[in-house]
């Protein structure tokens, strides 16, 4: 045995032994909505604008098993632009779909062989040209082709350009088709993975369907199977079935394809697990039926289906271990789990099931399917009381014992000192114990205004229950906007796994009277009307005494001058001994520039300017009055 | 009753005794110190009545009457004849730096009056 032929077993041996292994994701896997896409293509259908609509639709159509008529012939003629080699592989290719389309070969091929020959050429015109030509059945020179692709994949290493690489590997002969296949799993490691249930490529759905379209062809050319992990096969499918609708022509088209390969016995085919009956599980609805399909929704064969176990959501207590589900439909594709049992109580359920085929087939996503239940309950409400109470004098009450669905027949009149109580407990019919609901609600409806004032019914914390709701109507009045009316009182109750909402009207007949006067409700259609504009008001000044005031102290704070002169004359003050001459007169003058300065510094300078002026000023000041000092000084020396 | 009219002896004697020995110059210079003392306590009456607004002037006439008895009364001491010793000043000099400092508290408060 040579080591090439060993390799091949294993080769051959290892994706067949992983299949049995298979996944232990969930599979989120829906059915495809195959309506939808037929419908595209069938709007499609009624106007053509291009020719690569043209090719995408009848390619579509035709995958859907729908033969078109050759009339479309003449529209592909139409559309195709000869100068165009994307366009002429469109052209070629619808034209495959139809039954007797012949295209002039002749009028392409010169832009067929240039752009085979051309050095600007990227891989998808080499694949458009080299799929056209062996549409049209021209010759093409495949070892050449092999040269072109190997340049072009050492400078365009991106996904789609490795994508039409292996799609004109799928034109060529086999060998190539099967170096190409070889390289399907390196593509497959390059997509990206979002939240470790999905595989896709950068570009959408239309380009991911496209890339995978792609492996598929080239591993049929070559022969081969596709050899990459069932897990990442059933992620591709995950991304590919969560799409109900698609935008382009286009991604229908390569999402058609691609379903159809996924859905191929020769391939490994994903298998869809969904729950067919209703959610709830109830004494008129006992069973869960489960469907298991392909992704196009057709049956896959015999299945033995078991239900590992049934867990409750709540506290992971097991009520199903191992139980075998039994095949309800001719073609197995609907399998029972009979799954109530007055044992089993209420709650959310999860249930894991794991599938075996009996045939040897190629079915990935056997294990870990999930299907959610949950297992409702009837309930009644018991012990159901109104109280009416004073608020003072708590004492002294009185109850009225209710039972559903009776409403008090009498009207109850209430005043702004009373208050009302009402209690009840909801018991689960099953398991006979009292149980918390998600709703629980008193609603006063007002009878003339129908305005609803709804509170909240709380329970008590400990086993039994108990729920209470108190409205006093003097703490509450603002509630009800002081508005004495008359008023229907309603309990409302209800939760996800009661098998009945109540909805119980305990009083339709109920007046409220309150102490204030009432006030109008409020309009919320007016908190979103303009305000009142907001004028700006600037500071207002401080207030000051009256003139009358001001005056009068100016002139008293002037008294004192008076008073000075008196007393300087009376002190015997002369000027007799001023001296006289141009520095007296200089230092005179200048002194009482200084002050006027300081006038006009007050009135209309700055400091800036003071400060020149003065400096201005203060030269002559200093010069004539050191002369004045200097003449006094020597005239006192004389003197003494 | 006794100790009033002793204090109304003390400064009748006080009174006497200044009206006698103190020199015509410094007597002039008390006056305008009275003066100025009788202003500064009219402003500061004012603006107990009527409040501090506003401030700045207020703040600005006041100061003005009081950097006028500082400097008056500086002034009057470096003229007391009796004083030569402790200051070496001429008459003069005390003259010019009175009118030099009044003209910077005047500029000072000039600016302040707002």
């Amino acid at each position: 045995m040579t080591s090439t032929s060993l390799m091949r077993i294993i080769i051959f041996i290892l994706p067949i032994f992983s299949w049995y292994i298979t996944s232990t994701i969930a599979s989120n896997l829906n059915i495809v909505n195959l309506n939808g896409l037929k419908a595209q293509f069938q709007t499609a259908i009624k106007s053509f604008s291009d020719v690569a609509s043209l090719h995408y639709t009848l390619g579509g159509v035709k995958e859907l098993g729908v033969q078109l008529p050759d009339s479309h012939c003449n529209d592909i003629k139409k559309l195709v632009d000869k100068s165009n080699v994307e366009s002429i592989y469109h052209a070629t290719e619808a034209a495959k779909t139809l039954v007797n389309c012949k295209l002039p070969a002749e009028d392409y091929r010169s832009t067929l062989t240039s752009v085979l020959q051309s050095d600007e050429s990227k891989t998808a015109d080499i694949y458009y040209a080299v799929c056209s030509s062996v549409n049209l059945g021209l010759n093409i020179d495949e070892s050449n082709i092999e040269k072109r692709l190997n340049t072009l994949a050492k400078t365009d290493d991106s996904i789609l350009s490795q994508a039409y690489g292996l799609l004109t590997g799928a034109q060529l002969s086999q060998p190539i088709a099967k170096y190409y296949a070889d390289t399907i799993n390196d593509l497959v490691q390059q997509a990206d993975e979002i939240d470790g249930r999905i595989l896709q490529y950068e570009g959408g759905i239309g380009t991911t369907a496209f890339i995978v379209n792609s492996f598929y062809e080239v591993a049929e050319k070559a022969g081969v199977s596709i050899k990459t992990d069932p897990k990442q096969l059933i992620k591709f499918a995950t991304y590919f079935s969560s799409k109900r609708h698609v935008a382009t022509l286009r991604s229908a088209y390569y999402l058609t394809k691609v379903f159809k390969h996924l859905c191929d016995n020769k391939n490994p085919v994903p298998i869809v697990v969904s729950r067919i009956s209703p959610s709830a599980i109830s004494p008129q609805n006992p069973s869960v039926l489960v469907s298991i399909t392909n992704l196009l929704g057709q049956p896959v064969g015999e299945m033995s289906v078991v239900a590992e176990s049934a867990k409750r959501k709540e506290d992971g207590v097991v009520v199903i271990s191992k139980q075998k589900l039994i095949s309800k439909a001719s073609d197995f594709s609907v399998y029972e789990l009979p799954f109530y049992d007055t044992k089993i109580p209420r709650g959310f359920y999860t249930i894991h099931l794991t599938l075996t085929a009996r045939n040897e087939g190629k079915l990935i996503g056997l294990t870990d399917n999930i299907i959610d239940v949950k297992v409702t309950s009837e309930g009644t409400i018991e012990n159901a009381e109104l109280i009416v109470a004073d608020r003072d004098h708590g004492a002294q009450s009185k109850t009225y014992k209710l039972t559903y669905p009776n409403a008090q027949s009498d009207k109850l009149e209430l005043d702004y000192h009373q208050k009302l109580t009402v209690k009840f407990q909801i018991k689960d019919k099953q398991s006979d114990e009292f149980m918390p609901v998600q709703q629980a609600f008193l609603r006063f409806t007002n009878k003339q205004s129908k305005k609803e004032i709804i509170y909240l019914a709380e329970a008590t914390d400990n086993g039994n229950s108990q729920y209470k709701v108190e409205v006093d109507l003097t703490t509450n009045a603002n509630d009800f906007r002081y508005q004495s009316d008359k008023y229907e009182l309603v309990l409302i109750l209800g939760d996800s796994l009661l098998q009945n909402a109540y909805e119980w009207i305990l009083n339709n007949n109920v007046h409220l009277t309150f102490h204030e006067d009432s006030l109008p409700d409020k309009d919320y259609k007016n908190l979103y009307l303009p305000r009142q504009e907001i004028i700006h008001q600037f500071r207002e000044d401080e207030k000051r005494p009256p003139n009358i005031v001001a005056f009068v102290f100016s002139t008293l704070a002037l008294l004192p001058l008076l008073i000075l002169l008196i007393l300087w004359l009376k002190l015997g003050f002369n000027l007799s001994g001023l001296p006289l001459g141009l520095s007296p007169l200089g230092f005179h003058i200048s002194h009482g520039a200084a002050f006027a300065l300081m006038f006009f510094y007050w009135k209309y300078l700055d400091m800036f300017q003071t400060i020149r002026y003065l400096a201005l000023i203060s030269i002559p000041l200093f010069l004539f009055g050191h002369r004045v000092l200097s003449t006094l000084a020597a005239r006192r020396e004389k003197k003494a | 009753m006794s100790q009033l009219g002793q204090v109304i002896g003390i400064l009748r004697k006080l009174n006497d005794e200044y009206q006698i020995s103190t020199p015509k110059k410094l007597k002039l210079i008390d006056a305008y110190l009275v003066y100025v003392l009788l202003t500064g306590i009219i402003q500061f009456i004012y603006c107990l009545l009527v409040g501090t607004f506003p401030f700045n002037s207020f703040l600005s006439g006041f100061i003005s009457t009081v950097g006028c008895f500082i400097l008056a009364a500086s002034l009057r001491i470096q003229l007391n004849t009796t004083n030569r010793s402790t200051f070496n000043v001429t008459p003069e000099r005390a003259f010019a730096d009175f009118v030099f400092a009044h003209i910077i508290l005047h500029l000072v408060v000039i600016n302040f009056i707002g």
